[in-house]
């Protein structure tokens, strides 16, 4: 008796002595990125171009760039990946094409980005003939993007109560009906949660905007789609790689914006969540 | 088996050497029974006999799973409600259903009861209003919600929004209305009101329940349906099944022998 309650003991320790690690690790990424840049935050560092090779000014166009960049994604993605993630979860699943389906858009989420990155290179930069171009750019990473919500909305469906499906089917609802008027308005949450957290992702993305979509340095802002932009990650990666020491408290301060940004995306999806569970 | 009084009234549903399968499994083994209008038919049996089975063939929601095959006939109308013509949007109208878990569809309460209505193409606004008031009035449910037909279904209890179930499900004016277990999931004054309600709307509707609470069944049914291991093993008006039954097996299943 007592020696069980010892081994139950020692054992809850460690998980308990890991969980708190990787508690630890989060709280000291999010303190020391953040504590380390927000010092540089003043309004005129969010809305002016970066001046005198990187030391001074501020990342307006980047932020800018980033948001244009995530619109377009959040755009082409969240139509492609709803419609996949229903098909696969309504009607999909037990045929051939489904379960191929299924497979690509499990394996599309293993693929790392720079391959995502040479591929959109390849195809819209080059083939057809995009640039480096916020179109080029907001399509590589609408691919990266679609397996992620794709798999989430099926998930999302998935997890409803059959009787949900089967009340509105004894109603006489046929089957689009019920997916439409019923199915994914009982996920919304689930699923926006799960494109935030895409959106969360793909906004720190940099490998395949570098090959893409970015410029280091733009003095003018984008006037179509097929122009290049500053993005937040890549505005990072070009200091720290190209510039020197002075120049360096502006990839700080970038990447606590960055962090920030990415935060406040997954707090929210993190109380659609919460609210989800209440119900 | 049969006897006069029963043979005195009409029939709403015949069903004819039906046979159930999943996969290789026959879960429903040649069923002949009648279920008579404006009664309130109850299916009883162990769990596993195939009650539920059964229930959900009525409707054909069981199409649903993948696996399912019927063969032998359900005679709704004149007509087998497995033949190929047959419009499952109509006959799903006809025979209405309520499941054994309530689940309010997420909206406003108003709308869960006209969503039915939608489907059938019934627009005029004045008209839907009528219906979903008599149907939730019908329902029991009308004086609690009056007040608050906008507010979101899932913040009613658990026994309002099985009410909420059965108003959806009288909305579209069915025939015959399947309950699976409606009580299942309720606390005992809940199931009070769905009891007297079930007994209630049995003058406008034929009433099939399934059901595993003996004594439920005996309370509120005019027939009574034992299956056991996929077969029906005897039917007849309740309260002459529950003093004389037949078979030994129902007999041992009223008395508590097998559960």
């Amino acid at each position: 008796m007592k020696k069980k309650i010892n081994v139950d003991f020692i054992v809850s320790l460690i998980f308990r002595i890991i969980s708190y690690m990787t508690f630890l690790v989060v709280v000291l990424i999010i303190f020391i990125v953040i504590a380390d840049g927000v010092r540089y935050f003043k309004p005129s560092f969010f809305i002016e171009y970066p001046k005198k090779a990187m030391t001074q000014g501020g990342i307006g166009p980047a932020i800018l760039g980033s948001l244009i960049m995530i619109s377009l994604i959040l755009l082409f993605s969240i139509p492609l990946g709803l419609l996949t993630g229903v098909f696969l979860s309504e009607y999909g699943s037990k045929s051939f094409i489904g379960k191929i389906i299924d497979i690509s858009v499990t394996s599309l989420s293993g693929v790392p980005s720079i391959v995502y990155g040479l591929f959109g290179l390849a195809l819209f930069s080059i083939t057809l003939g995009f640039g480096t171009s916020i179109l080029s750019g907001s399509l590589t990473l609408t691919i990266m993007t679609l397996p992620v919500i794709a798999s989430s909305v099926r998930e999302a469906l998935a997890a409803l109560p059959r009787e949900l499906r089967e009340s509105a089917y004894a109603l006489g609802a046929k089957k689009t009906e019920t997916i439409f008027k019923i199915l994914i308005p009982a996920g919304k949450n689930r699923i926006i949660t799960a494109i935030l957290i895409g959106a969360g992702r793909v906004i720190g993305e940099t490998a395949p905007v570098l090959l893409t979509g970015a410029v280091f340095y733009s003095t003018k802002l984008p006037k179509s789609l097929l122009d290049p932009v500053m993005t937040l990650p890549t505005h990072i990666y070009f200091i720290t790689m190209s510039y020197g020491a002075d120049a360096q408290w502006m990839a700080k301060a970038t990447s606590s914006f960055l962090l920030i940004l990415v935060l406040v995306i997954y707090l929210i999806a993190f109380q659609l969540r919460k609210e989800e569970k209440n119900v | 088996m049969f006897n006069l009084t029963a043979i005195r009234e009409q029939t709403i549903l015949n069903i004819r050497d039906f046979d159930g399968w999943y996969g290789q499994k026959q879960i429903l083994k040649n069923i002949n029974m009648d279920i008579y209008k404006n009664k309130i038919s109850a299916i009883i049996g162990p769990s596993g006999c195939g009650k539920t089975t059964l229930l959900r063939s009525i409707n054909r929601i069981n199409d649903e799973i993948s696996d399912y095959k019927t063969s032998g006939e359900i005679i709704f109308e004149g007509k087998n409600i497995y033949d190929k013509d047959v419009d499952l949007t109509l006959l799903r109208k006809k025979i209405g259903m309520v499941f054994q878990k309530p689940v309010p569809f997420p909206m406003s309460i108003y709308d869960n009861v006209a969503f039915g209505l939608k489907i059938h193409g019934i627009k005029d606004k004045r008209k839907r209003d009528e219906i979903v008031k008599l149907a939730l009035k019908r329902a029991a449910l009308w004086d609690e919600v009056k007040d608050e037909l906008d507010k979101p279904a899932r913040e009613l209890s658990g026994g309002q929004q099985q009410r909420l179930c059965i108003a959806r499900a009288l909305a579209v004016d069915p025939e015959i209305l399947l309950l699976d277990e409606p009580t299942s999931a309720l606390d005992p004054i809940a199931t009070q009101k769905i009891e007297n309600l079930i007994e209630h709307l049995s003058e406008e509707y034929t009433i099939i329940i399934v059901t595993h609470n003996l004594a439920q069944a005996t309370r509120i049914s005019d027939y009574m349906y034992f299956m056991y291991q996929g077969e029906l093993i005897e039917w007849g008006p309740t309260r002459i099944m529950v003093r004389s039954p037949k078979k030994q097996l129902t007999e041992d299943y009223l008395n508590g022998k097998i559960s």
